[in-house]
C-alpha cells in the first residue's frame, strides 16, 4: 500500500503540497484530479524521489518509498524515449540498469499484449505513432517489475479512439498483473471510469478523498461539486452516472 | 554539405600526404641556393638556409593541422567532462567546476598559453599542454548548457528511475544530443589551435628549429623581410587558407545545426 | 540585487585567486632549478653551490609552496609586485611603464576596430544578403582568420619596407603608434563587424518589430528605441570578449613592432626566467580582465534585471 502522511513540498518559499495525506492500496487505482496548477506534477515527481520533501513521510508497504522504485508512464510518449536510440534499449533500460536480462519469449509475449510487433521495438520514437510510442511506455514501466506505476496525464497526448482503447489496456493489464496505478489527470470521465478512488487537489491540498462511485453520485467539498457540474456539462460523466 | 565534405577530405589530405608529396627534404641545408627566388627547381623558393619552401610547407602541414587536431581534441575531452560534472553534479559541484572555468577563462587564452608553453620549455609536449589547458573552457559552458537544458527531458528522467548510473546516463542520453553542438564548437576551437601553434611558433615557444612549422617559418622569414619579402607571404597564407577553411566548415554545420533545432 | 551583486565580488575574487594559484603552482613547477636559475642570469657564469643557497634563501624558495606563495600574494595585497629576481629592482615600475604603453595601443586598436566595424555592419544590414552585406561578411571571416602576427608583418613589409611611409619598430614617437593599432584595430573590426552585424539582425527580428513598424513608427525611431537598445547587450558582451583578444593581440603585436609594452615585458622575462616579474604581469592582466568584466557584468544587471536569475 501507498502511504503518503502530512507531505509538504515547497519551492523556495512556496508551498506547492501541503499537509498531503492519502493511501493507494496495491492492486488498485487512485485518480488524483484537479487543474493546471494545482500541485499535480510536483505529487507525482515527489512520490518518485525527484524532489524533496520539507517535510513528511512517503511508504510503500511500510517502508520507504525508494525501495520500490515506482516507474512512470509520461503524457508525452516520445519525448519519453531518447530519439537516438532504438526503443528496445529504453525499455529495456531498467533491467540493464540492474545487470539483468529477460527471455525473447517473455519480451515477445508482453508485447503482444500491448499490441507493438516486436519488431516495432527496434524502431527509433519518431518512426512509431504516439499511441504505439505511449503502450512502449506501459511496457518500459511493466518490465520494470514495479507494483506501483504512476501515470501522468496518460491519454491527453493521444487522439479519440485511442484514448478510450489506451484507457481500457491499462485497466486490463493491471487486472492481470496486480500493479497499482495512480493516475493524475484533469480528465474526470476517464477518472470516474477507470478508478477505485479519487482525490481532488488544488493548490497544494487535498480536498477530498472519496470512493469513485460515491464520488460521481455526490462529491463531498464544495470543489469537487464544483468538477463534478463542470464534467457533466460537457458531457464527459454520462456514460459513468 | 559538400563543400564541408571536400575542405574537410582536402585538409585531411594535405595534414597525411602532405609530407610525401614534398619534391625535398625539408631541413636539407643548401648554402649555394639561399634565399633563391621562385623557379622551376623551387617552386616557392628557398628560405636563409636554402631549404624548400614549398616542402617545409607541406611538411609543417602535419604539425599544424596534426597538432591542432590533437589540442583541440583534448580540449573537447577535458571540457565535455568538466561540464558534463557541472551540469549532473549538483548545486555546488556546478558551482565549483563552473569558478574553475572561469578562471580558466579569466585570462586570455593565447597569453595564458605563451606563459605555460615559455615557462615549461619550448617542445611538442609542452605546446600541446599549454594549449590544451587553455583551450577547454568553451567545450565545458556549451556541455553544461546543454547538459542542464536535458536534466528535465522525459528520457533523462526515465533514465533516472530505470537506475542507470550517472556515467552511464551521461554516456547514453548527454552525449549523443551534445555531440552537434560539441563539434561546432570543435571547429572554431580547431582554427584557433591552429592559430595558437604558430603564435607559439612564432614566439619561439613551439616547435622548434629545424623541424618546419609555419610560425618558425614566419620568425626565421621576419629576418629576411627587406631581402625576400615572399619567405614570409608563404607560411601566412598557409595558415589564413587552413583558418579559413575550417572556419567555413563551422559556419556550414553551424546553419545546419541550427535547422535541424528549429521547431518544423 | 545586492545579493547578486555580492556574488558577482565573490565570484571575482575566486577567480583572481584561482588565478594566481595557477600561476605560482606552474612557477614552483618549471623545469630547472629556479635557484640555480636565478643565480646564472645575475651572475651570468659558473656560480658555487653556497651561492646558489644563498640566493635560494633570499628568494624565499627554501620555505616551502604555500610560505612561497604567501611571501608573494601577501605583500601584493598591498600593491607591492616584489623584486625583478635577475635585476634586484621592484617589479611595479616596469611593469606601469610597460602599461603605460599597452592600454594606448590597447585603446586605439578599440577605436579603429569600433570606426571600421559599426558603419560597416550599419551599412551590411540595410538591405541582408546584398552584395555589401555579404562583402562585410566576406571581410570579417579573412580578418577572422588572418593571425594578428602575420598581419601586423604585412603591414611593415608594406608601409615601412615597400612604401617608407611610417616606422615600424620602437615607440619613440606617436607616429610609431599607427603601425601596431591599425593592426590590433582591423582584428577587433573583423570580430565586432559579424558579432554587430548579427545583433542587429536579430533586434529586428524580435516578435514586436513588426507590430511597432505597423503602428507607423519610423524607421529611424525604431532603430535608436528599439534596436540599438537590443543590440547593446550582444555588444557589451563582445567588449569583454574583445577585451581578451586585444590583450592577447597586444602581446603579439608589439612583440612584431619592437613595442616595449607588457608583450615584450611578458616575453622577455619569460625568456631571462625572471618569475617575479612573470607573475607581476599575469596578475596585472587578470585584474584588468576580471576588473572589466566586473564593470559589464554590473552593467549588464542595470540594463536587465533578469540577467542575475539567469546566470546563477
Amino acid at each position: 500500500m501507498l502511504r503518503l502522511s502530512d507531505v509538504n513540498v515547497k519551492f523556495g518559499k512556496t508551498p506547492v503540497l501541503r499537509d498531503v495525506s492519502m493511501t493507494l492500496p496495491a492492486g488498485q487505482t487512485l485518480a488524483v484530479v484537479g487543474e493546471s496548477g494545482a500541485g499535480k506534477s510536483t505529487l507525482i515527481a515527489t512520490i518518485l524521489g525527484l524532489t524533496k520533501l520539507d517535510k513528511g513521510l512517503i511508504t510503500w508497504a511500510n517502508v520507504p518509498i525508494k525501495a520500490c522504485r515506482p516507474s512512470l508512464v509520461m503524457q508525452e510518449p516520445r519525448a519519453a524515449f531518447n530519439p537516438v536510440l532504438s526503443l528496445r534499449r529504453s525499455i529495456l533500460e531498467p533491467l540493464s540498469a540492474k545487470r539483468e536480462v529477460i527471455s525473447e519469449t517473455r519480451l515477445g509475449q508482453l508485447c503482444d499484449r500491448l499490441e507493438l510487433p516486436l519488431e516495432m521495438l527496434d524502431r527509433k520514437p519518431r518512426e512509431v505513432s504516439i499511441g504505439q510510442a505511449q503502450r512502449a511506455g506501459i511496457l518500459r514501466a511493466l518490465i520494470a517489475g514495479s507494483p506501483l506505476i504512476l501515470f501522468d496525464e496518460p491519454l491527453s497526448a493521444l487522439d479519440a479512439v485511442t484514448q478510450k482503447h489506451t484507457a481500457q489496456l491499462i485497466a486490463d493489464l493491471q487486472t492481470e498483473l496486480g500493479f497499482a496505478a495512480l493516475i493524475v489527470t484533469h480528465d474526470l470521465g476517464y477518472a470516474a471510469a477507470f478508478s477505485d478512488d479519487i482525490a481532488v487537489l488544488r493548490e497544494g491540498r487535498i480536498e477530498e478523498l472519496t470512493p469513485t462511485p460515491a464520488f460521481v453520485q455526490n462529491p463531498q467539498s464544495d470543489y469537487g461539486q464544483e468538477l463534478r457540474a463542470a464534467a457533466f456539462a460537457l458531457g464527459a460523466l454520462e456514460y459513468v452516472a | 554539405m559538400r563543400s564541408v565534405g571536400f575542405l574537410v577530405s582536402a585538409l585531411v589530405a594535405l595534414a597525411v600526404l602532405g609530407p610525401m608529396l614534398a619534391p625535398h627534404d625539408p631541413t636539407a641545408i643548401n648554402i649555394a641556393a639561399r634565399l633563391s627566388p621562385p623557379s622551376g627547381e623551387w617552386w616557392l623558393g628557398t628560405d636563409a638556409f636554402g631549404r624548400d619552401i614549398l616542402s617545409r610547407l607541406l611538411h609543417g602541414a602535419r604539425w599544424s593541422l596534426g597538432l591542432a587536431f590533437v589540442i583541440s581534441l583534448i580540449g573537447l575531452i577535458i571540457g565535455t567532462v568538466a561540464g558534463l560534472t557541472a551540469a549532473l553534479g549538483g548545486k555546488a559541484v556546478d558551482w565549483a567546476v563552473m569558478r574553475v572555468t572561469d578562471s580558466f577563462l579569466a585570462f586570455p587564452e593565447l597569453v595564458a598559453a605563451v606563459v605555460i608553453a615559455g615557462i615549461l620549455g619550448g617542445g611538442i609536449n609542452s605546446l600541446i599542454l599549454a594549449l590544451s589547458l587553455t583551450s577547454w573552457m568553451r567545450y565545458a559552458r556549451v556541455a553544461r548548457g546543454v547538459g542542464l537544458s536535458l536534466r528535465t527531458r522525459g528520457y533523462v528522467v526515465q533514465a533516472k528511475l530505470a537506475g542507470l548510473s550517472p556515467l552511464a546516463i551521461a554516456r547514453w542520453h548527454y552525449l549523443p544530443s551534445l555531440l552537434p553542438s560539441l563539434i561546432v564548437v570543435w571547429t572554431g576551437m580547431f582554427a584557433r589551435a591552429i592559430l595558437g601553434i604558430s603564435a607559439l611558433g612564432f614566439l619561439g615557444f613551439g616547435v622548434q628549429p629545424p623541424m618546419a612549422e609555419w610560425g618558425t617559418m614566419l620568425l626565421d622569414a621576419r629576418i629576411h623581410m627587406r631581402a625576400a619579402p615572399l619567405l614570409m607571404i608563404w607560411p601566412g597564407l598557409a595558415v589564413v587558407a587552413c583558418v579559413l577553411a575550417i572556419n567555413l566548415v563551422g559556419d556550414v554545420l553551424r546553419d545546419a545545426l541550427a535547422e535541424k533545432d528549429s521547431p518544423q | 540585487m545586492t545579493r547578486s551583486l555580492l556574488g558577482l565580488f565573490l565570484r571575482a575574487f575566486v577567480v583572481l585567486t584561482g588565478t594566481a594559484l595557477a600561476t605560482f603552482t606552474l612557477l614552483w613547477n618549471a623545469p630547472g632549478d629556479p635557484a640555480l636559475a636565478i643565480a646564472m642570469a645575475r651572475f651570468d657564469a659558473v656560480v658555487p653551490a653556497d651561492v646558489i643557497d644563498l640566493v635560494r634563501a633570499e628568494a624565499g624558495l627554501d620555505a616551502g609552496f604555500w610560505a612561497a606563495f604567501r611571501g608573494w600574494v601577501v605583500p601584493l595585497i598591498s600593491g607591492n609586485f616584489g623584486n625583478s629576481s635577475v635585476t634586484g629592482r621592484p617589479v611595479w615600475p616596469d611593469l606601469a611603464s610597460a602599461t603605460s604603453y599597452t592600454v594606448p595601443l590597447a585603446l586605439a586598436g578599440l577605436a579603429i576596430g569600433l570606426a571600421i566595424s559599426i558603419p560597416l555592419a550599419v551599412l551590411a544590414t540595410r538591405h541582408p544578403g546584398s552584395w555589401l552585406d555579404r562583402f562585410a561578411v566576406g571581410i570579417a571571416s579573412l580578418g577572422a582568420a588572418i593571425p594578428a602576427y602575420w598581419l601586423g608583418l604585412l603591414l611593415i613589409l608594406l608601409f615601412a619596407v615597400k612604401l617608407a611611409w611610417l616606422p615600424a619598430m620602437g615607440a619613440t614617437t606617436p607616429s610609431h603608434v599607427i603601425l601596431p593599432a591599425l593592426t590590433l584595430g582591423l582584428g577587433v573590426a573583423a570580430a565586432l563587424t559579424r558579432i554587430i552585424r548579427s545583433g542587429i539582425l536579430e533586434a529586428r527580428g524580435q516578435p514586436f518589430m513588426p507590430a511597432l513598424k505597423r503602428r507607423g513608427i519610423s524607421e529611424h525611431a525604431l532603430a535608436r528605441e528599439h534596436v540599438g537598445p537590443h543590440a547593446a547587450i550582444p555588444v557589451i558582451t563582445v567588449f569583454g570578449l574583445e577585451l581578451a583578444f586585444l590583450l592577447e593581440g597586444a602581446v603579439m603585436v608589439e612583440v612584431i613592432f619592437g613595442r616595449p609594452g607588457l608583450g615584450s615585458f611578458l616575453v622577455g622575462a619569460i625568456e631571462a626566467r625572471d618569475f617575479p616579474k612573470v607573475q607581476g604581469v599575469v596578475i596585472l592582466a587578470a585584474l584588468l580582465f576580471v576588473g572589466i568584466n566586473l564593470v559589464i557584468d554590473v552593467i549588464y544587471r542595470l540594463i536587465d534585471p533578469r540577467m542575475g536569475t539567469q546566470n546563477a
